[in-house]
């Protein structure tokens, strides 16, 4: 690992947007409370505290690693850590940088229907690409339930859950000032690759 | 009641919608309405306001400076309608708008950033002047105020709920991902069950695995559903051991693990017991004497509700349930 040069993986990390000023990162003592509470790691091969060393390691391997997309973002390896670092949201910051490369578009070219609804209506969806097993898992009744939701948000005497109009204008201008119209396509592009080779 | 060392509004508020109690369970936000107006809170819902990115968030697809971007534009709104107390009632709405106060408060050059993209876009109303919300005193959680409240809750009782056998589950997102503004305890959380006491309806004191997630687990729900399944099976088996009616709920992402998954995890596991999934809103609206299909959505829940409607003594007419197939 590099002498707090700045630019290995652990510092990285520590300077990206998502980072916590007081990220306990390099404090890390691999004292593995986090494993022990972590559901990804109970039930596969992820390993929270594994996760931590590879990072201080400098091991840029776990950027293209498919254990990283195991981590179900619960906080709770957070939330007993005795020096404030947090495996989760060091995986979030690992797996935008996987997502920086096409490794990481096509872990999540799936969900982007969520996008889609996100720029057209201002609201999130549950992901349409999933919808064929959820309406095996849920069954009939979900079903009814999307054809009429509407009618029951109004006997609940709920007002429109979709945004104004022109609400809907200034989040599609704010997405697109922002860059996230042009991360979308990037996706898409990597999608409609894998697509081809299919 | 222990010291709060936090904010509590109970006015001036927006009550910040979220895209999966507006989809899936309506009943929490009409009840959430219900028990606010019985308690004279004092709040508005802004159709100007867009979802808080948090499932797509956490799916990854959107990265923090476009999620941090439509939390100023948000902010902006619940400001110039003099309503700038945020309150989610689904707890990952709860972390995400906290955690994007504290970046536009704390990180000067990502605030700089999107500020520059608003006046270069025409959107200047949107930007965002450091300090502007405070994360911990101007988001805060339904339960949070209902909690400030409880000792209120009882001047409306109607409905004896003391026969029902309660568990908890709390957010994660509520109690882990900013645990320094958690009330009543994050590694073994309460505030749930402090709420239910005060309607004498205690909830169990302990149970295995309570402090745990509910394994829904954002992506993994969807891309790696065995190993989301798995884990909730943790928690379901537990609670199946208790033999409890009702699991109480605070984010709409846990209830809907344990809702739209009871049959697939009854029969993946073998086990079976019923117990419904409520919110806390919705049963403290129950309580209340709140309308089972018009205030809480009971029809939207994928378990049916009316054994514990039977169980309370509660009239109702099955036939305002048109989503559930008859046999």
């Amino acid at each position: 690992m590099g002498e707090n040069n700045g630019d290995d993986l652990a510092h990285r990390v520590l300077s990206d947007i998502k980072a916590p000023s007081d990220l306990g990162l390099l404090r890390c003592v691999q004292c593995g409370l986090c494993t022990s509470v972590c559901p990804a790691s109970r039930h596969s091969d992820y390993d929270a505290r594994n996760i931590i060393k590879r990072v201080l390691d400098n091991d840029e391997s776990i950027i293209e690693d498919e254990i990283i997309w195991n981590c179900f973002y619960c906080y709770t390896c957070y939330s007993v850590c005795p020096v404030g670092n947090s495996v989760c949201i060091v995986n979030q910051i690992i797996r935008q940088m996987a997502i920086e490369e096409d490794v990481g578009k096509r872990k999540i070219e799936s969900f982007m229907s969520f996008a889609d609804s996100y720029i057209e209506e201002g609201l999130g969806v549950i992901p349409k690409e999933y919808h064929g097993q959820l309406h095996i898992d849920y069954g009939k009744h979900w079903t009814n339930l999307q054809e009429q939701l509407q009618d029951v948000r109004k006997d609940l005497g709920l007002d429109d859950m979709y945004l104004l109009p022109e609400a809907k204008e200034t989040v599609d201008k704010t997405l697109e000032a922002i860059g996230f119209k042009k991360r979308v396509k990037e996706v898409k592009k990597v999608r409609d690759r894998m697509d081809e080779v299919e | 009641m222990e010291k709060i060392d936090k904010f509590i509004p109970t006015e001036n508020i927006t009550l910040f919608r979220s895209c999966l109690v507006s989809a899936e369970y309506p009943g929490v936000e009409a009840s959430t309405k219900y028990v606010f107006d019985k308690l004279g809170v004092e709040y508005v819902i802004d159709r100007n306001q867009s979802c808080c990115t948090g499932l797509g968030h956490y799916y990854d697809i959107f990265d923090e400076l476009s999620t941090t971007a439509l939390a100023a534009r948000n902010f902006s709104y619940a400001i110039k309608n003099n309503h700038r107390q945020y309150v989610p009632m689904c707890a990952t709405c709860y972390a995400i708008l906290k955690t994007s106060a504290k970046i536009l408060n704390e990180k000067d050059d990502v605030r700089e950033e999107i500020n520059k993209a608003f006046i270069e876009n025409g959107l200047e109303d949107f930007q965002y002047t450091k300090g502007d919300i405070d994360p911990r005193d101007n988001i805060t959680h339904v339960v949070d105020v209902l909690y400030y409240l409880k000792d209120k809750i009882p001047e409306h009782k109607k409905v004896d709920i003391s026969g029902l056998k309660i568990a908890t589950h709390h957010g994660c997102h509520y109690c882990k991902v900013h645990y320094d503004d958690t009330l009543c305890g994050y590694r073994n959380p309460e505030i749930i069950d402090k709420i239910c006491e005060v309607m004498d309806a205690p909830a169990l004191k302990w149970y295995d695995q309570k402090p745990r997630h509910c394994g829904g687990g954002f992506r993994q729900r969807y891309s790696n559903r065995e190993l989301s399944l798995d884990a909730t099976v943790d928690k379901f088996l537990s609670l199946h051991k208790e033999k409890i009616d009702v699991l109480l709920v605070m984010c709409p992402n846990c209830q809907l693990q344990f809702d739209r998954y009871e049959q697939v995890l009854e029969e993946k596991t073998g086990d079976k017991h019923y117990f419904a999934v409520l919110n806390i809103a919705q049963l403290v609206a129950l309580y209340m004497g709140a309308d089972p299909y018009k205030v809480l959505g009971i029809q939207t829940h994928t378990v049916n509700l009316e054994p514990i409607l039977d169980k309370l003594n509660i009239d109702y007419d099955p036939e305002e349930d048109t989503l559930h197939v008859r046999n």
